[in-house]
């Protein structure tokens, strides 16, 4: 059974569209990325996935649940973190671990106490006196300690620094991913995030312009690392992108592999999921003039 | 964080870094690799790309998967391991070098042979 399961499923706010046409399903054990520029419609899209905005065209349903109609039940069963959220600053980690245990029926104070451990927050230390790293994780400890299949998070990272971005991701990999449940996580930290996913759902506008598997980006694109010489030649088999490497060679993504004379010309090398974000969400006044 | 390059795909870059340590004895023959889960944890990488970067050491005989129990050492791995390389640096590393060498006039007695300690 899919955990997700969107099919044409467009959002708007009064005559703007948010989110426009957008199916995809996502199955357990997977670490999707979210990934779109400001404005793609990333926010809006996990607010509908747990109800907090209806659909204005298409279908929508997690866990087997309508987000909207179904949404107590959805929510004894899910984890959400959404890109707003805050701990009251006056709470100690041990009272809100007391609150969980109140609000949440799947919740487990014992395995809350546990992940806490992991980190370098202290059960009687207050919310106000932690850093934003620390009150991240702390927030991620409470949120993981709920027994459910799905965890939504939106941009979880904004605003750390590299070292509390790494804790998050080894507590969410290590304690969060079993093979069974799944988290969907929006970012613009794409080069970070990459090696952690599983899966892409790229958003451009309102339009979901990729939803494909790391496993399958290796063998779907191409990029070919070439020298300045073959810059022409390159160019005129309609690459996607092409971009300057580290080191001052030039490499194009190519949808598929380009024709055998233009692979000749260049070496083959993995296209970053950073390149491939840039050469499918340009918006195309940014694009240089094509070659 | 870890950087991974964009020569190949990562589960093939963490199979050459397995490969490695196995080569340097990490684990020695016919012990346990550390789980999936750890491995994931350790690289920060997605469990499943970390599932198919055992698989290649799979595919070239170096481990094995024993039911319910993981990953272990084959049997002879490191002189799989270390004959596959050797014959890499034979046949790919050793012209470049040796072109290079030849460039720069670099002889045989130019070279310090010790092995550092």
């Amino acid at each position: 059974m899919n955990l997700i399961e969107a099919k044409n499923l467009s959002l708007s706010y009064g005559r703007k569209t948010a989110v426009d046409g957008v199916s995809f399903n996502i199955p357990k054990g997977r670490v999707v990325g979210l990934l779109g520029h400001n404005g793609a419609g990333k926010t809006s899209l996990m607010k509908a996935l747990v109800g907090l905005m209806s659909a204005s065209q298409g279908e929508v349903s997690v866990l087997g649940l309508s987000p909207v109609s179904q949404r107590g039940e959805l929510l004894e069963q899910l984890c959400y973190i959404p890109d707003v959220a805050v701990l009251p600053r006056w709470a100690k980690a041990h009272e809100l671990i007391t609150l969980m245990s109140g609000l949440q029926p799947r919740f487990s104070a014992e395995r809350a106490r546990q992940l806490l451990k992991r980190t370098s927050v202290g059960l009687n230390d207050k919310v106000k006196s932690l850093s934003k790293g620390m009150v991240v994780q702390l927030h991620l400890a409470l949120i993981a300690a709920i027994d459910a299949k799905l965890m939504i998070l939106d941009e979880p990272t904004l605003g750390l620094d590299v070292m509390s971005r790494k804790g998050f991701y080894e507590l969410l990999l290590d304690e969060w991913c079993d093979g069974e449940r799944s988290v969907l996580i929006s970012t613009h930290q794409v080069e970070e995030v990459e090696s952690l996913l599983s899966d892409v759902l790229m958003l451009d506008e309102g339009k979901l312009v990729l939803n494909i598997s790391l496993e399958d980006i290796d063998s779907r694109f191409h990029a070919l690392s070439h020298d300045a010489a073959a810059a022409e030649a390159v160019a005129s088999a309609h690459p996607l992108l092409r971009y300057r490497q580290t080191g001052g060679r030039t490499a194009a993504i190519f949808d598929g592999a380009p024709p055998e004379n233009v692979a000749a010309l260049g070496e083959r090398i993995r296209p970053s999921l950073v390149d491939l974000f840039m050469a499918l969400t340009r918006k195309p006044a940014l694009a240089p003039t094509q070659a | 964080m870890h950087s991974w390059n964009t020569t190949a795909p990562i589960y093939q870059q963490l199979a050459d870094r397995l490969a490695v340590q196995l080569l340097d004895g990490s684990p020695p023959e016919g012990e346990a690799l550390p789980s999936v889960r750890q491995l994931a944890g350790q690289y920060l990488i997605n469990p499943l790309t970390v599932s198919r970067a055992l698989q290649a050491l799979v595919d070239h005989g170096l481990v094995e998967s024993r039911r319910g129990m993981g990953m272990y050492v084959t049997s002879g791995a490191r002189t799989r391991l270390r004959n596959t390389e050797r014959e890499n640096f034979l046949e790919k590393e050793w012209p470049t070098l040796r072109a290079k060498l030849a460039r720069l006039g670099i002889g045989a007695a130019d070279l310090n042979w010790e092995t550092p300690q």
